[in-house]
This record gives C-alpha cells, sequence and structure tokens, in this order.
C-alpha cells in the first residue's frame, strides 16, 4: 500500500487526540476536584483501571493487536468522560459494572473503535441511571461532608471546637472519606462508616430549585465573597466554566468543529429564553443556569462531540446539535431526568446516521443552479 | 506590495492542506543546465495511445532539433505529438522501455547515442508573434512537439484547438504549483519570467482569449516579484495581462479549483472549463510555447526538480528529454544508501518509480530521492473514527469517511451517489487522516471497480438484447400471420385501427425488422388478447355460477 501515493502525512494519530481531549478535561477537572473532593479522583481512577482492563480482555477476545489499540487510549477517554458524570461518593462497584458495560457491551460488542453507533460512556451512564437511581443522583454537598466530618474524630467522639473549624475535602481527612465510601468494604469499623455517611449531604447538584434560582456566582461576587469559596455554592457554575475552557482548547487545537458545541449551546440559550418564567419557583430557570447550572458544557463539547457516534457532515453536525439542545432543556424540563445530558447525546445518537445521508455538503460542481451557470458567462 | 495589475485571490476554495512543501532545498541555486548524458532514451509514446511514425532508422545521425518521430493519437484525427532530438549523436536502437510519468506501461522509445558535440540545425526564424494569425500559433505550438508540462500531457495544441468552437474568455496561466517539494515552475519564473509573460501572451493569442491572468501562490515572493517585472517591461501585454495570488494551500492547483479562486466559476462536474470560456495552460507550458514561436525550437527539454534527503544538492535541472533519472541523480551526489524510495511527481500526487532507469519525459516535473525519515511508510492503519477532518480537507466537499464506508461495503450506488466519481486524488484526506487510512488508494480501487462493473453489465446488456432479438424472430417465424388475424377481431375497434395505422408506417418503412415500438405494440396487443380471454372466462364462470 505504501507505494502509492500520498508519500507525506501530517503525522496526526489517533493517540494525540485522545491525549488532548483528557488534557482538555484537566481544568473542569481540577474544579471537581476542588468542590467536591477526592471522589471525582477515584472514579476517574477506578473507571480507567477497569476500561484498561475490559478493553484487554475485549480485545485479547477478539484476536486484536493489543499493544497498537490499547495504545490510541480512547478507552480511557472513555473511562473519563464516564467518571466526571458519576457523582463522587459512589461505590466503587457501581463505575466498574458501568464502565464495563460501556467497553463491552457498547464498544467492543458493535465492532471496537469507530464502529459503535451510541457514545459509549453515555450507554454506561444511562444504564446506571436507570438501574441505580438512587446511587446515581446522590451528590454530597461539599460543606456539609467537612462539617458533618469535622463533628467526630475517627472514634466518633465529638471534637471540641469543631463547628468553626473548616477543613477542606481536599484534606487527608477528605481523602480518607473519599476512599471509603468508594471502598466501604475498607472501613475499619462501623464508627468510621457512620460517621462519614451520617454527615453526607444526599442531595443532586439539579436540585430543582438550583435552577430557578439565582446565579450563585453573581451573588458572590454581590455579597463579597470568593468565588472559589465553597461555601457560596458557585461549584457547578465554575466547574462548567472550567469545561468551557476545555472546550475551547479542543477548538483552538481543531479537535473538534464548532458545528455541534455552537449548536447545541444557541439551542439552549434560545429555549430556554422562551420558556424562562421571572419569579417562578418551577425549573424553568435563567438561561443562564441552564447552560452554567448543571452539565450543560461538559455534553455540549466533550460528550456530543465524539466523533464515532456523532453525525459526520457539517449540516448534518448543526441538525445533531440542535436536536441534543432541545433533548437537554427538554427532558430536564418536562422529562424526569435533570440530568439530561446522557438521554440528549443518546437520541441524538438515534438520529446520525440519517443525517448524515440527507444533511450533505453540496459537491463540488454538482447541483449548480441555472443562475450560477449563467453568471460563469461573460 | 502588490505591484500594478497584481491582485489578490479573496474567493474561498473549499477544503485544503497546508503541508511543509521543502521547496526551499531545490530553489537555493539556479537552474542548472545540463551535460550531455552519454546515451538518451527519447519517449515517443505507448504503442496503445496511438500510431507511431519514425523519421529516422537505427544507424542514422542526427542533429540537435530534428524531428525523430511522431505519434499520432487514435483517438483525435488532428492530435499528433512530434519529438525532436535533444542533441547530436547517432540512433542505436528504437525499443521500448519504462518513462518517468504517470502511465507506468512501457513506450517506444528512441536510443541516441550522443556525440557530444550538440551540432544542430538552423533553428526556424523566429518570428514576431504578434504578425501571425491564431491558426498559424497552434501549428507552430503543435509543430513543437509541446505537451501539458504540469503533468497532464495531454498536447497542448489541441487543448487550445478544443476551446476554439467555444468563445475563450479567459485564459489562466498556472503557475501556483501548490504540491510540496515541486519547485519547477517557481524557478523557472524567478529566472526567466518574462519568457513565461510572452508564452503567456502567445497563448492568450492562440486561443483568442479576451483576458489573461497568471496565477500564483502568494507564498512566492520572488516569483512574484520577476513576473510583476516581466509585465511590466512589456507594456504592450501589460493591458490585458494580469497576475492574480492565490491562497498558499494545497491544491489551489487543481484546475477547477483554481478556476474558482481565480475568477469565480464553478466548472460543473464532468464539464470541461473550455465549455465555460476558460482555458487553463501550465507556466512551463507558456515558457515551451514561448521557446516555439520566439525562438523557433521544438520542445527538447523541461525544468525538472530534484530533491530528497538522500540528494547532497537538491536543485532544478534544464533536464534534456530522454535522459535517465540516475544520470540527474549522479549529478546532483545521491547517496544511495541514504535512499528509500524514489517518487516522480510532488509527494502527495507521486508515483513510486521502480528503478532509476525511466527516461525523463516532457511530464516529469520533479524527482524525489527520499530519506529513509522522509515520506516514510504511513503507521499502521486504524479504525476510522469519523472525525471529519478529511471532509474539511477536501477541496470537493467530499466526505471521505462517508466514501470510505461504502467502499467497504461495496455499496456502489452510494458510493456514486457521495460523488466518488468527482474524486480529484488529491490525497489531501489521506494527509489529515489520525489513522493513517489509505483512503485515495480505496478510492481508487473503487472506482476502477465500478468502471469494471459498468462495461461488465454493458457488455451483457448488450448480449442479452442481441438474445432477446434472437427469441424474438425465432417466435415471430414459428407464429407468423395467423395469431395476428385471430387477435384482430377479439381487439377494439379503437385498437384496430391503431394497429392499422402501424402496418402502413412499418410498410413504409420497409426494410425495419426490428423496433422497439413495434415489439410493445405487439405485447400490447398481446395483452389485449389475453384480457378478451379472461372476460370471456370470467363472464362464463359467472353465468355458470348465477344459477346456482
Amino acid at each position: 500500500m505504501d507505494t502509492r501515493a500520498p508519500f507525506q502525512h501530517s503525522g496526526k494519530n489517533i493517540a494525540q487526540l485522545m491525549q488532548t481531549l483528557l488534557l482538555a478535561l484537566l481544568p473542569g477537572i481540577c474544579a471537581s476536584l476542588w468542590f467536591f473532593g477526592y471522589g471525582i479522583l477515584l472514579n476517574i481512577l477506578i473507571a480507567g483501571f477497569f476500561a484498561l482492563a475490559a478493553e484487554t480482555t475485549m480485545l485479547r477476545l477478539r484476536g486484536k493487536n493489543i499493544a497498537l489499540h490499547l495504545a490510541d487510549r480512547s478507552a480511557l477517554v472513555c473511562a473519563a468522560l464516564f467518571a466526571i458524570g458519576i457523582p463522587p461518593g459512589a461505590p466503587w462497584w457501581l463505575v466498574a459494572l458501568g464502565i464495563i458495560f460501556a467497553i463491552v457491551v457498547a464498544k467492543h460488542l458493535y465492532g471496537g473503535l469507530g464502529q459503535n453507533p451510541f457514545n459509549p460512556a453515555m450507554c454506561g451512564y444511562a444504564m446506571l441511571l436507570l438501574a441505580f437511581p438512587l446511587q446515581m443522583t446522590s451528590w454530597h454537598l461539599p460543606n456539609e461532608v467537612v462539617e458533618g466530618a469535622l463533628s467526630v474524630d475517627s472514634l466518633g467522639i465529638p471534637i471540641a471546637g469543631a463547628e468553626q473549624e473548616i477543613l477542606s475535602p481536599l484534606s487527608w481527612r477528605g481523602f480518607k472519606q473519599a476512599l471509603l465510601l468508594s471502598f466501604p468494604f475498607a472501613a475499619s469499623s462501623d464508627f468510621d462508616m457512620k460517621a462519614f455517611t451520617d454527615g453526607l449531604a444526599m442531595a443532586t447538584p439539579l436540585i430543582e430549585f438550583k435552577m430557578a434560582g439565582h446565579s450563585a456566582l453573581l451573588a458572590a461576587r454581590d455579597s463579597g465573597a470568593s468565588l472559589f469559596s465553597r461555601e457560596s455554592e458557585t461549584a457547578w457554575e465554575v466547574i462548567n466554566i472550567g469545561y468551557l475552557f476545555g472546550g475551547l482548547l479542543l477548538l483552538y487545537k481543531r479537535i473538534i468543529s464548532w458545528h455541534i458545541p455552537v449548536a447545541i449551546i444557541a439551542t439552549v440559550l434560545v429555549v430556554s429564553a422562551l420558556f424562562y418564567a421571572p419569579g417562578s419557583v418551577s425549573i424553568y430557570g435563567t438561561p443562564y443556569l441552564h447552560l452554567f447550572g448543571s452539565a450543560t458544557m461538559i455534553g455540549a463539547f466533550f460528550i456530543a462531540t465524539d466523533p464515532v457516534s456523532a453525525a459526520t457532515t457539517r449540516p448534518g453536525k448543526i441538525v445533531y446539535g440542535i436536536i441534543i439542545g432541545l433533548s437537554i432543556y427538554s427532558i430536564r424540563v418536562w422529562g424526569s431526568y435533570l440530568d439530561s445530558i446522557a438521554f440528549a447525546v443518546l437520541f441524538g445518537n438515534f438520529c446520525a446516521p440519517a443525517l448524515d445521508q440527507f444533511c450533505r455538503p453540496r459537491i463540488f460542481g454538482q447541483g449548480l443552479s441555472r443562475a450560477n451557470n449563467e453568471s460563469t458567462k461573460p | 506590495m502588490l505591484g500594478v495589475g497584481t491582485s489578490l485571490s479573496t474567493r474561498r476554495t473549499a477544503g485544503g492542506i497546508k503541508p511543509p512543501t521543502y521547496k526551499e532545498h531545490s530553489l537555493r541555486s539556479r537552474i542548472m543546465p545540463m551535460p550531455i548524458p552519454p546515451q538518451l532514451k527519447i519517449p515517443v509514446g505507448a504503442t496503445k495511445s496511438g500510431t507511431i511514425t519514425l523519421c529516422i532508422a537505427a544507424g542514422d545521425h542526427v542533429h540537435k532539433y530534428q524531428k525523430l518521430a511522431q505519434l499520432q493519437m487514435s483517438a483525435q484525427g488532428r492530435s499528433c505529438i512530434p519529438v525532436h532530438a535533444p542533441t547530436s549523436g547517432i540512433v542505436s536502437a528504437i525499443e521500448e522501455a519504462y518513462v518517468a510519468d504517470h502511465s507506468q506501461q512501457k513506450q517506444v522509445c528512441i536510443v541516441l547515442t550522443t556525440d557530444g558535440l550538440d551540432t544542430s540545425l538552423p533553428l526556424e526564424p523566429a518570428v514576431d508573434y504578434r504578425q501571425l494569425a491564431s491558426e498559424e500559433l497552434v501549428t507552430a505550438i503543435r509543430r513543437a512537439g509541446i505537451v501539458g508540462m504540469g503533468g497532464a500531457g495531454f498536447p497542448a495544441a489541441d487543448k487550445i484547438d478544443s476551446a476554439a468552437h467555444q468563445a475563450v474568455d479567459l485564459l489562466i496561466i498556472n503557475a501556483a504549483e501548490c504540491e510540496p517539494y515541486i519547485s519547477a515552475d517557481e524557478a523557472l519564473i524567478r529566472e526567466r519570467a518574462e519568457g513565461v509573460v510572452t508564452g503567456a501572451a502567445i497563448l492568450q493569442r492562440a486561443s483568442s482569449a479576451r483576458r489573461c491572468v497568471i496565477a500564483i501562490e502568494s507564498s512566492k515572493p520572488d516569483a512574484i516579484q520577476a513576473l510583476e517585472q516581466a509585465i511590466e517591461a512589456q507594456t504592450n501585454i501589460a493591458e490585458n495581462c494580469e497576475l492574480i495570488l492565490v491562497a498558499s494551500k494545497y491544491p489551489a492547483g487543481s484546475e477547477k479549483q483554481l478556476i474558482q479562486s481565480v475568477a469565480g466559476i464553478e466548472i460543473p462536474s464532468g464539464q470541461l472549463p473550455a465549455r465555460h470560456g476558460v482555458l487553463v495552460h501550465n507556466a512551463g507550458t507558456s515558457y515551451a510555447a514561448f521557446q516555439a514561436v520566439a525562438q523557433g525550437k521544438p520542445c527538447i527539454s523541461r525544468i525538472t526538480t530534484l530533491s530528497g534527503q538522500a540528494l547532497k544538492t537538491p536543485k532544478n535541472f534544464e533536464a534534456l528529454i530522454g535522459c535517465s533519472v540516475e544520470f540527474l541523480f549522479d549529478i546532483c551526489g545521491i547517496d544511495k544508501s541514504l535512499r528509500a524510495k524514489t517518487v516522480l511527481g510532488g509527494s502527495l500526487m507521486g508515483l513510486q518509480l521502480p528503478s532509476d532507469n525511466a527516461a525523463v519525459s516532457k511530464t516529469t516535473n520533479c524527482l524525489i530521492a527520499a530519506g529513509s525519515a522522509e515520506l516514510a511508510p504511513p503507521a499502521e492503519t486504524q479504525a476510522c473514527i469519523r472525525c471529519g477532518f478529511c471532509a474539511d480537507a477536501c477541496p470537493v466537499r467530499l466526505l471521505p469517511q462517508q466514501l470510505l464506508a461504502f467502499s467497504k461495503t461495496e455499496n456502489n450506488s452510494q458510493l456514486l451517489e457521495h460523488g466518488l466519481m468527482d474524486c480529484i486524488e488529491c490525497g489531501a484526506c489521506d494527509y489529515v487522516c489520525p489513522s493513517h487510512i489509505p483512503l485515495v488508494s480505496i478510492y481508487q480501487d473503487s472506482k476502477a471497480a465500478i468502471e469494471a462493473g459498468r462495461t461488465n453489465h454493458e457488455r451483457s446488456e448488450a448480449w442479452q438484447q442481441r438474445f432477446q432479438y434472437h427469441q424474438y424472430r425465432i417466435k415471430k417465424e414459428k407464429d407468423q400471420a395467423p395469431t395476428r388475424t385471430k387477435a384482430a377481431p377479439a381487439n377494439k375497434p379503437a385498437a384496430e385501427s391503431g394497429e392499422s395505422g402501424e402496418s402502413v408506417s412499418s410498410n413504409g418503412d420497409g426494410q425495419e425488422f426490428f423496433s422497439k415500438e413495434k415489439a410493445s405494440r405487439e405485447i400490447a396487443a398481446a395483452v389485449a388478447r389475453v384480457k378478451a380471454r379472461r372476460a370471456e372466462s370470467k363472464s362464463v364462470a359467472s353465468e355458470q355460477d348465477k344459477p346456482k
């Protein structure tokens, strides 16, 4: 084959693309780490481990070159995208189950890299959301974690004056707590578990009032609080801004094209502005909160742009983005899942093959209108 | 700074890539005239492509510029390409040999053992081209044996002729030279811009084009400056010859893409630019036309780029037609231990040469002796992840990722629907593919398979028609008039009158023994008969039913 042109190559390869994608996830992951503690990191590590294990096993079963295909890092990207959606503090088996489903069923059973019609990470996520709704919506609010944990020492005895002390979830104690939540079997005594789990507030970041409320970032600025302080509840907005930066990096590096993210963001913006009901306590929140109050940015830049399962033509990508944007808002507002990204993207995946067939760019020199032809005459 | 009459094209063309061009290596030195090699193998043409008429025989002594042979192309009556002796010597043999061009088949070559004296025939007197009519210019160009020097190799005179019936509005001299490594046109323009500009004027006069534009990539300042000066110096040309700079991207120099960026005209798929009043000639062709008309020299040499890491001194040569690739490489100081492959043409559309013995032809624009790190064999192919980089790079706005999927499943109807046949095989999609999929090779194979399928289909269709006619004739012989006379009363009067009308016309035709209309009418009659019979049996059946 190498005796035929072209002989020159740009030197780009899949591993580089995937590596840049992982790099672009860092700002958002760092923000999550800051606000939610080590749980997110543990989730990524657990998912990464099981993703590689599942990928290796499947490649072996399919008789593929393991070293070559593992080197493309696509399994790690899938693991990272999957894990950032899993609540910190989820037990290890939940993470493992989801990622194994993603790699084995959603990816390899359909023919491996490039062949999966649905986004594997979102397949794993959706499966967990349907099967384990409680675990999948239990996010702990960082403040209460820390305060709850502080009120008792490792033996469960309240510490004097602990109420004033505020520790970061990034402290050693926070790490221990995250570890115990992920690996409950490692707890040395009932005290440990009780102390930590009692201290956890079971809450989703997408609780309805959040959507109806005001920007926590603006509130924090007005009250003079630090935007990065954990009390001011700016977590989701800051995290989304982190992913937005990562997404802009992907655009700058030309890993993704602008069509899908812009279409999604514009659609969510327009639809949420149309339905916005000021003063209402329902979830017809402000467009700003619909964009930054949940996982819209991750979805728009990282999840929906997965090239394998997305529409591949430029006009198709725009329609694909609009479909996903509408689905995000619709499922969030009228459906029963506030974390609507996964279902919205999967729905987009359903539409992608038809979009590729019907939304094609005009081929050079084809389908020229008569007007165009006449204009060519001197 | 743009000079007078120079403008920058602002029209965007689809896709394109910006690979490193490595042209600077071969542009470091000036064009080198070539020492006379001991032997030349002057290609005349493949026996398949036409009739070869030899003007000499083995053993003859020939002079420089002497006409040796000509190839009469079989397809078109008028097109013939003469070849001339690049230097003096003795014709030692006439044999078939490989030539450094894209045909990849053996061609008839005249082997000339040079004598080193370089004695030449007197040149035809140089004439002022402005005194000549366009037909005379075309004849001069044809007699000089000029073909498309950009690589196409189509006889230049024929290209002008083919446009002669249309009113040519615009002549574009293609000096874009967008493909990496190739710097022959750029070197030519840097040093001999007046010749190129005069050649452009000659081609313009020959094709009676109203306007003439020289198109060049904006990334070639030296050549642009040289052209500006040359255009300015020739005031009578400057009136209607202008310089347009096109965006420096590959493939800006592809004919239809260039027309779009220069004139804003999108040539419809499958049509020739001449139909839309545009004619494109390469800068090298333009210079050859200048030599032929203004200097009376036939085409015996061309500018060829020699480049690649295995060469000590990459440079451009004024290569004599017929010299061997090896001879040129040797002058450039080739280190054969460093060379991994030899490529004819650029790095993106070139052809790997199996050996150095091939002779330089009129279309040999570039020879690359690639080092092992250069133009390396592709990394292992991985699965397509549909990233769409290829679609962004495609100058024809195809969807290579979709074409790949359809190629794999041999879904020919979808391949055609998705414009496979519009692929210009520029290799931009391959270049950007992160999975290192040899897309162009796959498309070439698919195209070949579709073509083969088409000819098969046509052949089987022809046989089917013959067979059907055969059956029809047998049947006709078997049941001639009787069935007809029987059928006639069963038909309705309207059908009858129709049939009588038909019989008159067929009588009028006399010799006609098979026509579609006749057959279809006969079929209609047969259907009517069957219907009538059915209706009869039905009415009988219903009558039988009623009593019950």
